[in-house]
Formats: structure tokens, C-alpha cells, sequence
């Protein structure tokens, strides 16, 4: 989480962990938080009637716990760029595992830079939300 | 809903603090002034996507994206996100979104027809006009209802 960490990062370093029993109390704290107030997300009968067994959670809640890699790793003023790409749903009750491993370690302009896969995977085995993050130091 | 005004999102640290919560960030750099300072930054830091959030500050007659292009609710997917920081986003100044270009291209879809992508940018700049971050965000509209 230090700027020390950018002079013995290597490739193939990880980073992880699980959050266990997603509930729609989170996705209610998320819709707080987040401003996310599509009933999809904390509205039974509205879910039900639109054809789906319960309430699901809103991708960015699960982008959000997936920054948390690579600012946990390396610190959030040092990370350049984080991106995702949603591909299956969160429901009440998942587990999620969010990790991160080093795919490229390089220098820019004279400043070391690591390329990171991100992933978010549930308990079945399904992937979340793949994700990217480039990281360097940063310093006000 | 009522809009904020002056216009701009002003970055608040009872907002992050409630946000940071909201993703598990315990981290003291998103919840605490001093812890943040002793960690050589000028002040709380906002995590990573909480411009996320502030896309619902947004006033209400803000350009409307999904209405301008003209998209069907019903077969909107969002496909994805990327954030491109200049540098953190701090407790205490005011960030005014720009919205840039969008890109549409068309691909064939295996799940549902051909899908249109909408490729939207938006530059995140403060007060000062200084450029603080970059936010693609991708929509995705489908030829039919999805189905997982």
C-alpha cells in the first residue's frame, strides 16, 4: 500500500479477497451510498413482476468492492486507471471473491507501472465483472 | 426531485464516508482528515468510483443520454466502465462534469441479435477547470430481451 511496494512488484503477485452472503441489505446500504434507486434493486414485487425470482445487485456495488483491489494493493492515490466490464448477475446470497494479479510490471517516463487483471467471481463459478486497473505512484 | 444548486457536485466527506461504507472501504484515507494527511495527501480521499454516484446528482435537465440517442429502456444493458484518474478526487472541491463524445458501433450479438455499443465520455474537472478524471462509460442496446 506503500510506494515501496512498486520497487518489488513482479508479475504474477496477488491480491484477494471474499466477501461472503451478499444481502439486500447491502444493496439497500449501496443504494444510499450510491444514489442507485432503481426498484429492480430493493423492490420485491417490482422484481417479481418483472419476470426474475428476487432482487439483484447493482453492478457498480460490485465494480465498487472490486476498486478495493487495487486501492487496497497499492493505495487509491496511486491507481491511473480501473475499468470493468459486467458480465453475469449478483443475487442475494452470493459469495465473491475479488482478486487481482499482476499481468505486466514497466517503466513510463522514468515511473514504474503494473498492469493488473481484476476479477470477480461467485461461488458457482461465474464471472461477476472482469476488470483492469493500471497502478504508479502518485504523489501530491 | 429538487436539483442542487449551483450546478456541480460538491465532494463532501459525509457523502464518501456514507459511499466508502457502502463498498466496505475501511481504509482511514476515506474517513478520516488526519489519517489522510499523515499519509502525505491533502485531504479525505473520495474511492474510486464514487463519481459513480454522483451521476445521479446530476441536474434534472441534464442531457439525457439513453432519451437523445433515442435508445429502448427495456433492452439497455450496461456493458461496462472505465476510470481514467489525472489524480484522486479530495473532500472539499467541486467537480462539474463535461459530457464528450459518444462512439457507437454495431456488433452481432450471440445472445440476442445485433447489439449497438454506445461508447459515452465524460471529463470530471473542479472549480479551478482543472481536468481531474476521465469516466468511458459503455451502453449496451440489445435487438430483443436478454436472456441469462
Amino acid at each position: 500500500m506503500s510506494t515501496d511496494l512498486f520497487t518489488s512488484i513482479k508479475e504474477g503477485d496477488e491480491f484477494a479477497f471474499t466477501k461472503k452472503d451478499f444481502t439486500r441489505t447491502d444493496f439497500a446500504r449501496y443504494a444510499g451510498g450510491g444514489g442507485d434507486f432503481n426498484p429492480i434493486h430493493h423492490d420485491q414485487t417490482f422484481a417479481e413482476k418483472a419476470g426474475l425470482p428476487t432482487v439483484f445487485g447493482m453492478g457498480m456495488l460490485t465494480a465498487g468492492i472490486l476498486s478495493r483491489v487495487p486501492a487496497e494493493w497499492f493505495g487509491a492515490q496511486n491507481v491511473k486507471s480501473f475499468g470493468i466490464r459486467f458480465k453475469t448477475r449478483l443475487w442475494p446470497g452470493d459469495d465473491v471473491e475479488f482478486k487481482g494479479v499482476v499481468k505486466k510490471v514497466y517503466e513510463e517516463d522514468g515511473v514504474t507501472h503494473a498492469d493488473l487483471d481484476l476479477t470477480a467471481i461467485n461461488d458457482k463459478g461465474e464471472m461477476l465483472i472482469q476488470g483492469f486497473s493500471t497502478v504508479r505512484p502518485w504523489s501530491a | 426531485m429538487a436539483d442542487i444548486n449551483p450546478p456541480g457536485m460538491p465532494i463532501e466527506r459525509g457523502k464518501i464516508h456514507e459511499f466508502a461504507n457502502s463498498i466496505g472501504c475501511d481504509d482511514p484515507l476515506y474517513h478520516d482528515a488526519e489519517a489522510a494527511k499523515a499519509a502525505g495527501l491533502p485531504g479525505i480521499v473520495a474511492p474510486l468510483t464514487y463519481t459513480a454516484a454522483t451521476a445521479f446528482f446530476q441536474p434534472s435537465d441534464a442531457p439525457n443520454l439513453i432519451k437523445d440517442l433515442g435508445l429502448d429502456m427495456r433492452f439497455i444493458l450496461h456493458g461496462g466502465q472505465e476510470f481514467f484518474y489525472e489524480r484522486p478526487v479530495f473532500a472539499g472541491e467541486t467537480l462539474i462534469a463535461e459530457q464528450g463524445e459518444t462512439v457507437k458501433t454495431v456488433k452481432e450479438g450471440k445472445r440476442g441479435g445485433s447489439m449497438q455499443i454506445f461508447d459515452s465520455f465524460t471529463n470530471y474537472k473542479n472549480q479551478d477547470g482543472e481536468l481531474v478524471l476521465r469516466v468511458k462509460n459503455t451502453l449496451i442496446q440489445t435487438g430483443g430481451v436478454v436472456k441469462e
